[in-house]
């Protein structure tokens, strides 16, 4: 025995290690199914099975797959067929073995050997698959408006295999099947009424089936859907009243327009609305009052009621309901208190909106009132659409249910209802989503200056604005570096500070929301070149100083004519005009006082001489030259310009007030003077008591007097030289009122040759203010010896 | 002799006999479950399955005769009031239940060999895609089933009978007829094997009421 057994241990080694590696006999077929499908009105007699293999196929050693199918009871053989996939199918007879059972298995073999699966025993109808129900109809009753009565036939006989059924149903739109009890569908039905339906509302249908005996069979396909609308009913929900106040066209007058949507459960087609609008003061019209039938909107959900023009102090109360074809809804109503009494109403509290996942949610807080709120009313006003939605009373955060748009800016308002009458809102704006602005603001230069200008841009119009503005930048450059200012969202101007003058600048604004920006286009500006104003404080100042000057001119003209006439045009009296006067050489020269009778002023020239030491003191002492005006009747020719006084003329040294006759006379030199007349006919020349000392008679000339004249012992041999070096001159003055006085002075008149450097210089003609400006030059020794001392009567 | 001694051996006499008819009560209880749970179990299945198909193999047979007298022409009606010999009878006979089983089994064997003959008789005279052949074959192939299950309600029934013969008692087949005997004898062998199978459901119907399997306990 023992021996036996090593040898047959032995040949099966052999055996195993002569064939390839990796071959073993056949896995054992596992999870064998196998159903019969319908065919027509039978069972069809082609079975089909898979089942899993275990291991894999080799191309060595090959897997086969045998399929069995015994019907029971039954003495014949199985059917089978062979293959070497996982599926087959076998005919079983003439036909389907109904009530009768089946032995199925699977047997794997391979060279090695085989394995049988784990045989499937069962009725038949355990395998069977048949067809869904065909011909599925539904039917509606219009006694019956929550009820759909649904028929099929199935072409299967019940003798044959009887069925159990299941129907799913659901809303026209919906996506969730609402599936009947499978105790409600008992076996072997052809129709079954479903219930708990809404009125006027389309549902779709499906049916399937499968064997009737509990366990056995697979369930078929579901059925094509079949819809259906159920009947319609009275409505039985109310309407939903609003309205929209808007400014009334008197004063004090509001403008109402009643709005309202279908009822919820509307049932049916609303066709019409009945309104009825009450003030409360008013009595009853017969007993009951009117009502107005409105059809409903043809467009849109939203049924345009009446409009009304209600008074600010006055209350309405408005009722309405709505009728569809099998009847009328309840009444829904709405009150509306006059304008002064709203605020007794409170509003909610901390309204709150913002969108969250694509909505827009609302919360709130209860309004602080005594009152009792019913309701909220929730409203929501975009561009042309307004809607609102009722929340309950115990609501605080909702989400808007309507559709809203994105980028358009709503008006959020949510209103507490106090048992019908209307309480004061609280308003919100709000976006479900911000974008960035369609426009641009439009950047103009309001004002422009040197180092500064003013930018102004226009706000985005409010359908362009597709969200809250946050803030706007200003970009301006000049072409190198690009410069950006932010400013809050209301402003819409800005001055640019820092800038150079005379510089062009590029600016640009741009808007921003929390969901982008838009730029504005660039608009250029150059500052100006001089501040405002500057310009014109300089041309004015230079017009200002032009004029100063020219006024100062004038008035030194004015002012100091004598000087500039002197200077410029020096009085030469005419010898020819000149007259002999009386000359006293210690006639002392007394001031006289001016006459009243506006005697013409006879003044005494004096002349600048170049010599600086034109002056001698000797003549100081002698002569003493008395300033101001000289008035005299007589005319006096030929002493200091008196050929040219044709008018008073005062003293032109003024500078010399009270100073040393030495400097008097240093820078003038008199030439000649006046013979005061007897004493009365001069005014203001004090007589003298000393008596006169004897007169000469010399010519009334202006000229100084020559060194031979004044001394004419020392001057004597000089004398014959100046004269032969300085010819007389003509007079430089000449005064055709007095051709005397003119002759006289032009006897005394000596050639002005007391400035060593010619005539030249004596005669050309002086500017103005040069004979202030002529100082005495050193004038050679000559028999010209100017005046000093003064004026030397001669 | 002492009488104690008696009358100890006489009550364990006593006892040791209460002991063995108690055990042998139980165990008699015990196989008469069995027994009656097997039966149950081998009674009710094939008898309701046999019930079932009889029931679908009579009204099968009804559309059967209007599909053949609509495919055999004019005066198809009357084919079927003709009288023909030799057609096996269609009721069941016997007294006891295990009779008229074997009655239903015999007759269901004579039947199958007249509907083989009819079947024959019908391809020649149909065309292969006629409906009647199908119908004749689903009938024929049904008919087959039944009689195993009649065997096989037999057998669980009456285990301790001997079983029923398949090839049954030898059946007169009609000589060879022309087509007009063809027709008429076709007709005539589906509506007496339509009342055949009607006594046959009948009766499984009644054997099922009477809840024969259970009784037998």
């Amino acid at each position: 025995m023992v021996c036996a057994r090593v040898l047959q241990l032995l040949a099966l080694a052999c055996l195993g290690s002569a064939l390839p590696a990796r071959v073993d006999v056949p896995g054992k077929p596992e999870n064998l199914s196998c159903e019969a499908v319908q065919q027509k009105q039978y069972i069809s007699t082609t079975f089909s099975c898979e089942w899993q293999t275990v291991g894999s196929q080799t191309a060595t050693v090959p897997t086969s797959y045998t399929l069995y199918t015994a019907v029971l009871p039954g003495s014949g053989q199985p059917y089978s067929v062979t293959t070497q996939k996982n599926r087959t199918q076998v005919k079983l007879g003439d036909t389907f073995p109904h009530y009768m059972t089946l032995e199925v298995w699977v047997e794997a073999h391979n060279k090695l050997g085989k394995i049988e699966s784990e045989h499937l025993k069962e009725d038949s109808g355990w395998f069977v698959k048949t067809d869904p129900p065909s011909d599925v109809k539904v039917f509606s009753e219009k006694s019956f408006p929550t009820s759909l009565l649904i028929n099929w036939t199935h072409l299967i006989p019940t003798i044959r295999l009887k069925l159990t059924y299941r129907i799913r149903y659901r809303q026209n739109g919906t996506q969730n099947w609402t599936p009947v009890p499978l105790g409600d569908t008992a076996s072997d039905i052809k129709s079954f009424r479903l219930q708990d339906l809404q009125p006027y509302q389309v549902y779709e249908i499906q049916v399937s089936c499968k064997n009737a005996k509990e366990g056995h069979g697979y369930w078929s396909d579901w059925s094509t859907i079949v819809t259906k609308r159920t009947p319609e009913a009275r409505p039985t929900s109310k309407p939903d009243l609003w309205r929209v106040i808007a400014e009334g066209d008197g004063k004090n007058e509001r403008r109402v327009q009643f709005i309202c949507k279908d009822p919820v459960l509307a049932n049916g087609r609303i066709v019409s609305f009945d309104i009825k609008i009450q003030d409360p003061k008013d009595k009853v019209k017969n007993g009951s009052l009117e009502w107005k039938n409105i059809p409903r909107s043809s467009q849109g959900k939203i049924t345009d009621l009446k409009q009304i023009d209600l008074a600010d102090q006055k209350s309405v109360r408005v009722y309405i309901n709505a009728t569809n074809s099998v009847g009328k809804s309840d009444e829904a109503s709405l009150f509306i208190l006059a304008k002064a009494r709203e605020s007794e109403l409170a509003p909610v509290e901390e309204l709150k909106v913002f969108p969250h996942r694509g909505q827009l949610w609302l919360e709130w807080k209860p309004p602080n009132s005594t009152k009792l709120v019913s309701e909220y009313v929730v409203e929501w006003v975009g561009g042309a659409q307004i809607d609102w939605q009722k929340e309950k009373r115990n609501t605080t955060h909702t989400a808007i249910k309507g559709h809203l748009d994105k980028f358009v800016c709503y008006n959020v308002s949510v209103y507490p209802i106090y048992s019908g009458w209307i309480g004061k809102p609280a308003r919100k704006e709000a976006y479900l989503e911000q974008g960035a602005p369609l426009e641009a603001p439009i950047v103009r230069l309001h004002k422009a200056g040197r180092n500064q200008a003013t930018l102004n841009w226009t706000e985005i119009s409010q359908g362009s604005r597709r969200g809250f503005i946050t803030n706007y930048t200003i970009f301006y450059t000049s072409g190198t570096e690009v410069h950006n200012i932010t400013v809050p969202a209301n402003t819409a101007s800005y001055t640019l500070t820092s800038l150079s003058g005379n510089t062009k600048y590029d600016t640009w604004v741009k808007a921003s929301t929390i969901g982008g920006s838009k730029i504005s286009f660039n608009h250029s500006f150059t500052t100006l070149r001089y501040a405002p104003g500057e310009m014109e404080f300089i041309v004015v100042g230079v017009s200002l100083g032009f004029l100063f000057i020219v006024v100062m001119t004038m008035l030194l003209c004015v002012y100091k004519k004598d000087v500039i006439k002197e200077n410029f045009w020096p009085q030469i009296p005419d010898p020819g005009e000149s007259t002999i006067g009386n000359w006293s050489p210690d006639y002392p020269l007394k001031a006289d006082t001016p006459r009243e009778n506006g005697l013409s002023g006879i003044s005494v020239l004096d002349m600048d001489v170049c010599d600086g030491k034109c002056v001698f003191e000797e003549d100081k002492a002698s002569l003493s030259l008395k300033k101001g005006k000289y008035l005299s009747e007589e005319h006096s020719s030929g002493i200091g310009g008196s050929s040219c006084m044709s008018s008073p003329r005062q003293s032109v040294s003024d500078s010399d007030e009270g100073g040393d006759m030495a400097d008097t006379t240093a820078s003038t030199v008199q030439y000649s003077s006046v013979v005061p007349a007897p004493p009365s006919g001069y005014k203001g020349q004090t007589p003298n008591s000393q008596p006169q000392q004897a007169l000469f008679s010399r010519s009334e000339s202006t000229q100084p007097l020559l060194d031979c004249e004044e001394n004419p012992d020392v001057l004597q041999q000089e004398g014959s030289r100046q004269s032969q070096r300085s010819p007389p001159r003509p007079p430089r003055f000449t005064d055709g009122a007095d051709p005397a006085g003119i002759a006289e002075q032009q006897e005394l008149l000596e050639p002005l040759d007391f400035c060593p450097l010619g005539e030249d210089s004596e005669q050309a003609t002086p500017v103005d203010g040069q004979a202030a400006d002529w100082l005495p030059a050193a004038a050679p020794l000559s028999s010209y010896m100017p005046q000093l001392g003064g004026y030397r009567p001669q | 002799m002492n009488g104690h001694v008696k009358s100890m051996n006489f009550q364990q006499f006593m006892e040791q006999a209460t002991t063995l008819l108690s055990l042998l009560l139980v165990m008699a209880v015990d196989s008469t479950r069995a027994v009656a749970a097997s039966r149950n179990q081998q009674c009710g299945n094939p008898l309701q399955q046999t019930l079932k198909l009889s029931r679908l193999i009579q009204k099968e047979s009804v559309d059967l005769i209007k599909t053949y007298k609509a495919s055999q022409g004019e005066m198809s009606d009357l084919f079927c009031k003709v009288s023909v010999n030799n057609i096996p009878d269609p009721n069941i006979s016997g007294m006891e239940h295990s009779k008229r089983i074997v009655s239903i089994y015999t007759h269901l064997q004579d039947f199958l060999l007249h509907f083989n003959r009819v079947y024959d008789q019908q391809t020649d005279l149909q065309s292969s895609t006629s409906p009647l052949l199908t119908e004749l074959e689903i009938v024929r192939a049904r008919s087959i089933y039944l009689g195993e299950l009649i065997n096989s309600l037999y057998q669980s029934l009456f285990p301790n009978l001997p079983v029923l013969d398949p090839a049954g008692r030898p059946t007169t087949l009609p000589p060879p007829q022309n087509v007009f005997q063809q027709k008429v004898y076709g007709c005539v062998v589906l509506k007496t094997y339509k009342e055949f199978l009607l006594n046959v459901f009948q009766e499984l119907r009644t054997l099922k009421k009477k809840k024969l399997c259970i009784r037998r306990i």
